[in-house]
């Protein structure tokens, strides 16, 4: 970097192009906080995590260069497939139901005409407390003999479930958490969505005698494309990171069965408690894989027919 | 000056160039001589109540040269301390290190000063043979002194148990449930007289309980995989045996359920280190002075306890060991014990009437005749680095038995195969 001062200037106005670009160097300064920033926290950690994958690493003694063993290692491992199908499962689980409330919700409150404002705070207060406190709440509501879920059960004459000792209640008890922390989040993202939908469509679907339902599917859904697409690119990336929840509620170990282990949970106790940081990094690449892959597949279901047009 | 572009790339150069050389000194984390402390002040890392309020603060104002900066660091302690190494800068001069993590911070002894070479010879004999054993390497180091241990001891609900005719009595509750088989006849005795009240809190506790009652662990001191032998099975099937008898509780320690269950008469009885009395008593409600101490069955275990080190980048290593040898004599911690129950390494301090004090809620027990002998008789047990990773698998598989979903055999062999593949990725024979 140290050269390019002391080359001389008339090399860097040659050619007109370059002399374009250098004379917005201001701008560029202007820019520069945010790529610096960037390159040092976000850049430098990326590619660091690239290099640590191929390596073996404590934490503390020299790194070792290993080459593909920890992805050996990695396809091997029963724990990374039972992460793998967890997460997915969870994903699943937390997802769809999610994003099917906050629809139905976002219609509903739409068509609401009073305390429009307390609605829409009183939605989006889960997505802002604290996560470990929820957690350490849920795991009280799903507690098996003080519950309170196994006390509505009871007082309903159904048998008491041991939800966090069994596999699926584990996974019921996490999916919970998830959609009650992210529907309201997600209901106010539609609604917005909504509120861009031209009025006259509707009033032209009235004229056309559609019902409700009928225009929900005609015009609200097609309309709100581009928006689900963004709730779902997002809760994605969310939901393929899901750690808190079962961290708290089941502990490291994923619970019975490791029915809470999901990814980033196996990659967070790779790391910190087995100290393989290079196995850790290889689970976190494929934490990055797995992303892109369920992106892709969204950005295929939700925007290929409309790119058509 | 006026800023130029070239004055600016040379001003970037600079900052870029630095930061290189900043994160490469992360980078080659060993070979690399410690760098040593300035010498005007000695600091010290601990974590939230890993240290009496009274004696932190009396050793500060014993020695006012150079001054002790004390800092609490919460949160994950061996990730800062494991990150702060890496950095190479402000590392502190004595650090506290957790019981858990001792085993696997051997490996890097050379970041430590070996205390017997401070003159830690005078006074390791003062302290639990066996816990200065989990800070001594295979060649002789001893990079920690101990602060406090964990013995355990065997909580009960005195009024439960007198109510189904069992011995309530301390001491005859030890005569009478010397083993673990004592310990679940009368598991099933009382379970027949009070169906909700189920001995055992939580097998898979349990288990851990029985291999912290042996002399080794899942690794030997040659590096051998052993994890898959007779005294783990036994901790196994001694565990699968309070399943079958259909006494398990199933309420792990510090849940909701067995929070609620101590004071419900759901929970009667507990089987924990020293610090678990701290748990119960903030748990219960209307329990209290119902609850007493006994030796637990098959032998003390120990739970906990850590150790205070001096790294190697101390600048005084002699000064900072004159520092934790007077934190950590038998009169201090036995102050540490009255200022938050830290329960001393030191036997010396259990003479001390800061221990003797008898103890309202245990009806007028006095604990340390219990905590006491058990943690004089505890077993050593050569601890690998990997210890918890490759006991992991045995964990998980247990619970599984526990659900219902496997029979103890099948469970066993799976536990077994994966641990083994942990094993052979850490470099276990």
């Amino acid at each position: 970097m140290t050269a390019t001062a002391t080359v001389p200037t008339s090399t860097l106005t040659t050619t007109p192009a370059r002399r374009r670009i250098w004379s917005y160097w201001r701008f560029y300064l202007a820019l520069s906080p945010f790529y610096v920033l960037f390159a040092v926290f976000g850049l430098y950690p990326m590619l660091s995590t690239i290099v640590l994958a191929f390596q073996r690493w404590d934490g503390l003694s020299a790194r070792k260069f290993t080459g593909l063993d920890n992805f050996a290692f990695l396809v091997k491992d029963p724990t990374f497939w039972t992460a793998l199908e967890n997460t997915v499962v969870l994903f699943l689980m937390s997802t769809v139901p999610t994003l099917v409330l906050a629809l139905l919700l976002a219609v509903m409150l739409q068509s609401a005409v009073r305390f429009t404002n307390v609605y829409r705070i009183a939605y989006f207060i889960p997505n802002v407390t604290s996560l470990v406190a929820m957690a350490i709440f849920f795991s009280s509501i799903f507690s098996t003999n003080f519950g309170l879920v196994n006390a509505a059960l009871r007082s309903l004459g159904i048998p008491q479930q041991d939800w966090l000792g069994q596999p699926w209640g584990i996974k019921i008890a996490i999916s919970t958490m998830i959609v009650w922390q992210w529907v309201g989040y997600n209901t106010l993202i539609y609604l917005a969505g909504l509120q861009a939908i031209p009025k006259d469509q509707y009033e032209a679907a009235k004229v056309d005698g559609a019902g409700a339902v009928r225009t929900f599917f005609s015009i609200t859904l097609p309309q709100l494309r581009p928006v689900v697409l963004f709730t779902v690119i997002m809760s994605t990336i969310g939901g393929l990171q899901t750690f808190t929840e079962p961290q708290v509620m089941v502990g490291n170990s994923g619970g019975t069965g490791q029915s809470g282990m999901t990814v980033v949970l196996f990659f967070y106790r790779s790391a910190f408690l087995d100290n393989d940081y290079g196995y850790a990094a290889a689970i976190a690449l494929s934490i990055f894989a797995l992303v892109l892959l369920f992106t892709a597949i969204n950005w295929r279901i939700f925007r290929g027919r409309s790119e058509d047009r | 000056m006026e800023l130029s572009r070239r004055t600016l790339l040379g001003g970037f150069a600079a900052v870029a160039g630095g930061s290189l050389v900043g994160c490469s000194s992360g980078m080659n984390s060993t070979g690399t001589p410690a760098k040593k402390n300035a010498a005007t002040e000695l600091t010290m890392w601990c974590w939230p109540g890993g240290l009496g309020k009274s004696v932190l603060d009396d050793t500060i104002t014993h020695f006012p040269d150079p001054k002790i900066k004390y800092s609490e660091i919460g949160g994950d302690f061996k990730q800062k301390l494991i990150t702060t190494f890496n950095g190479g800068t402000s590392i502190p001069d004595i650090t506290g290190l957790k019981g858990e993590d001792i085993a696997s911070l051997l490996p890097q002894a050379e970041r430590f000063v070996d205390l017997k070479t401070v003159g830690a010879d005078s006074i390791l004999g003062d302290y639990l043979e066996w816990k200065v054993k989990q800070a001594t390497t295979l060649d002789g180091k001893v990079i920690g002194l101990p602060i406090d241990v964990g013995p355990t001891a065997l909580y009960y609900r005195e009024d439960v148990f007198a109510a189904a005719g069992l011995p309530s009595d301390p001491a005859k509750v030890g005569e009478q449930l010397k083993t673990w088989d004592d310990f679940f006849a009368a598991g099933v005795q009382l379970k027949a007289k009070n169906p909700k009240a189920l001995l055992v809190w939580d097998a898979t506790d349990l288990y851990d309980m029985v291999i912290g009652q042996g002399t080794e662990r899942y690794i030997s001191k040659d590096n051998k995989f052993i994890g898959d032998q007779d005294h783990i099975r036994k901790a196994w099937d001694t565990s699968v045996k309070a399943m079958t008898m259909k006494i398990d509780g199933k309420t792990p320690s510090g849940s909701p359920d067995w929070n609620a269950g101590l004071d419900q008469g759901t929970v009667p009885a507990h089987i924990g280190a020293a610090w678990v009395a701290l748990d119960i008593k903030s748990a219960v409600k209307k329990t209290a002075g119902k609850w007493r101490l006994a030796p637990t069955p098959g032998g003390a275990a120990n739970f906990g306890g850590s150790f205070l080190a001096i790294t190697k980048n101390a600048a005084d290593p002699q000064k900072a060991f004159d520092v934790i040898k007077y934190m950590l004599s038998a009169d201090n911690e036995a102050k540490a014990f009255a200022d938050a129950q830290i329960f001393p390494s030191t036997p010396a301090a259990y003479d001390k009437p800061q221990l003797k004090a008898a103890d309202t809620f245990f009806g007028g027990q006095v604990p340390i005749d219990v905590f006491g002998p058990a943690a004089k008789e505890i077993p050593v047990a050569y601890q690998s680095p990997f210890d918890d990773s490759v006991a992991a698998p045995f964990h998980d598989e247990l619970k599984t038995v526990q659900t219902g979903a496997k029979t103890s055999d099948a469970a066993w062999s799976a536990a077994v195969s994966k641990a083994k593949a942990i094993a052979k990725r850490q470099g276990v024979q």
